[in-house]
């Protein structure tokens, strides 16, 4: 089951990447002929790049249906739980990246470096992990804005 | 010579108490990030790129510099001392160095990695200082067609070079021109895949794509990958304490390795390290190869034969030489380290290039001279006084390490232009990157199609205009047809003849 979801998702990947550059193709042709008057014009080197992106990823999605079909051994319990941290890391940063300028840098960065913490470690001692994150954001501060004269957003400008 | 003299003089800048400390701070955050298995110099060089904004630019690239130095070597403590190279670089070092270690003798196996760095790091720089301003001046001599042919030799050099894997190479090349495209276009006033958005009209910024690429996405990869970093933890928690007295190797060992060996190995290092795409791993390989193929004893390599260490180390430290000619001469980087170099320069509004010698070499100086020092100063210094240390300042808690660099990423992302948006595009580039590495994809030859990108459309477009639209011009040009052939021998070696194999086994790890 689990090496049927990772084989899925190679293969939802790759045609992410085809649409993608079929996507940025289509919108190079938008752009203009590629060459007038022996002149070329701005939509040349973005259809050419455009033409190798589309082939690359037909060729490689085509291969990893091909693959897809074979049996892999790799795909394990670890390696989900694995993605499920690292989608924890986006939905962390995202929200972080949302409350910097609203709440700013100190409270914001605290739960942040918080939350990283937890995520490649485990919840006990979160009193001790939430004083280093203090301490990081503390010391942060002090190389930012201290040091290299960064203004960084505060909850009161 | 005028040149010479300028390196020469600006050793006096590191005089200066807080050019030193930046050094040396440069050096030991190199050391240290190429010592712990997961993280790398690049890495490190990615976090600190938006603290270059504050610093004066020369201090900032002779810091880039010892933190290119100190990343060739830092692998070597992890690949000795447990068996997993903390940076690529290293992997050959590993094949000696733990047997060594298994042998009781992981001290001097460190000691003849540390005089192997030291030697090939010092040739590189050496050669680098001498024979940069002349290929300068010969890079002058390439003209418009003759750019575009070099670049697109530098692309397709570094996409072939990921052998087995070309075509995903070919694939995250393509995306990071797509990235470039990104923008206005520079020769007529027309936006390009802006979709309305005025933040994306004078294009993406290197500094999220760098980041990005290099450090969310690592954070990413590393969360992924708790239980191997757990492993390495556990096997660091078994090495036994390390004597200072134990590193020096006698001065016996060294001459049986052999001055030849050192020379030939940093040699190799340097050759290899001006080829695109190329870099300390595989400087290291093929100094490796060719010491067991010359050497009376050819199986006692991979048991445990400092020879082996010597020629691995001396390579990939004389790469950092080699890497930085076509980044100083033809502004083409050629590894990932020295494509953040090359960003650097950028930030601060110079521009790379074969005039950059003869304009900036004020600046490019005491960046050379910092490599110098790095390698025959600060080498042997960081390992007589930190060597005992080693194992536990690799052995930092991952959870608080990966916490200050999430919010180093995240924030510097945002130093560069105080804006919310940039943040956004780290977060998206480092997704891109983290998807595009889980499925292989080599995400260098991303980082340089974006890099290599605007200058590749710039001179094509500038050739067939030249032309008249004829693209016969790149093969009547002698400077371009010049590097037309160079790229059809790579080509022939990398893609149709046969790889040379490793005489030893892999490390495991």
């Amino acid at each position: 089951m689990l090496q049927k979801k990772e084989s899925n998702g190679k293969i939802l990947f790759h045609l992410f990447l085809l649409v993608v550059s079929g996507g940025y193709l289509l919108t190079a042709f938008s752009l203009g002929a590629p060459v007038v008057d022996a002149q070329l014009r701005p939509s040349f080197f973005p259809i050419l790049i455009g033409l190798l992106a589309v082939a690359f990823s037909a060729v490689l999605l085509s291969r990893e249906i091909r693959e897809g079909k074979e049996s892999r051994p790799s795909a394990n319990q670890a390696a989900a739980s694995g993605d499920r941290l690292s989608y924890m890391i986006i939905g962390a940063t995202a929200l972080y990246i949302l409350l910097f300028s609203l709440i700013g840098y100190v409270i914001s960065s605290v739960l942040y470096v918080f939350a990283i913490m937890l995520i490649f470690s485990n919840r006990d001692k979160w009193l001790q992990k939430l004083a280093i994150s203090i301490v990081i954001v503390g010391l942060g501060y002090l190389v930012f804005e201290q040091i290299f004269g960064v203004r960084l957003p505060a909850l009161w400008e | 010579m005028h040149f010479i003299e300028l390196v020469i003089s600006s050793f006096a800048m590191l005089f200066n108490p807080v050019t030193l400390a930046y050094v040396i701070a440069g050096f030991l955050i190199g050391t240290v990030f190429s010592a712990i298995p997961g993280l790398t110099a690049t890495l490190a060089l990615a976090l600190l790129l938006p603290l270059t904004y504050s610093l004066d630019v020369t201090t900032a690239l002779m810091a880039c510099a010892s933190i290119y130095m100190a990343g060739m070597c830092g692998g070597s403590i992890t690949a000795t001392t447990i068996n997993i190279p903390g940076a690529p670089s290293s992997m050959m070092t590993a094949l000696d160095g733990y047997p060594m270690q298994q042998r009781g003798e992981g001290a001097l196996a460190l000691g003849h990695a540390s005089f192997g760095s030291m030697v090939g790091g010092g040739l590189g720089a050496v050669l680098l200082i001498v024979l940069a301003p002349f290929i300068a001046e010969l890079s002058l001599l390439v003209k418009t067609t003759g750019k575009f042919s070099l670049l697109a030799f530098a692309m397709i050099v570094i996409v072939i070079a990921q052998r087995g894997n070309m075509i995903k190479a070919a694939m995250a090349a393509c995306i990071g021109l797509m990235l470039a495209t990104v923008g206005l276009d520079a020769m007529v006033p027309v936006t390009r895949f802006t979709f309305g958005l005025s933040d994306l009209t004078a294009g993406l910024e290197l500094m999220p794509v760098i980041i990005g690429t290099f450090a969310i996405s690592e954070i990413m990869i590393q969360a992924g990958s708790l239980k191997d970093s757990n492993a390495v933890a556990s096997a660091m928690s078994r090495v036994k304490a390390i004597r200072r007295r134990d590193f020096l190797p006698s001065f016996s060992s060294i001459r049986k390795i052999g001055v030849g060996c050192y020379l030939k190995s940093s040699l190799i290092g340097y050759f290899v390290g001006t080829l695109p795409g190329a870099g300390g791993s595989m400087g290291s390989f093929l100094a490796y190869v060719e010491t067991v193929r010359t050497s009376k004893e050819p199986k006692s390599f991979g048991k445990g034969n400092p020879q082996g260490i010597a020629a691995s180390e001396s390579a990939n430290n004389a790469v950092c030489g080699g890497a930085l000619v076509p980044m100083l001469t033809f502004g083409i980087p050629g590894d990932p380290i020295t494509a953040i170099m090359l960003g650097v320069l950028v930030i601060n509004g110079i521009q790379p290039g074969p005039q950059l010698m003869a304009e900036q070499a004020g600046l490019i100086a005491p960046m050379l001279a910092s490599l110098l020092f790095s390698a025959i100063v600060l080498i042997p210094l960081t390992l007589f006084l930190l060597g005992p240390y080693f194992i536990k300042i690799v052995s930092i808690r991952k959870d608080v390490l990966y916490g200050a660099i999430a919010l180093l990423a995240v924030v510097g992302s945002y130093v560069a232009t105080y804006s919310g948006f940039q943040m956004i595009m780290t977060l998206v580039m480092g997704v891109l990157a983290y998807y595009l590495r889980k499925n292989n994809f080599p995400v260098i030859t991303l980082l340089l199609g974006f890099i290599l990108g605007p200058n590749l459309e710039e001179f094509l477009r500038r050739s067939l205009t030249l032309s008249n639209g004829n693209p016969a011009t790149f093969f009547t040009n002698l400077d371009s047809l010049f590097f037309v052939l160079l790229t059809a021998v790579f080509v022939y070696f990398l893609v149709i003849r046969k790889p040379l194999k490793s005489p030893v086994a892999a490390p495991q790890g």
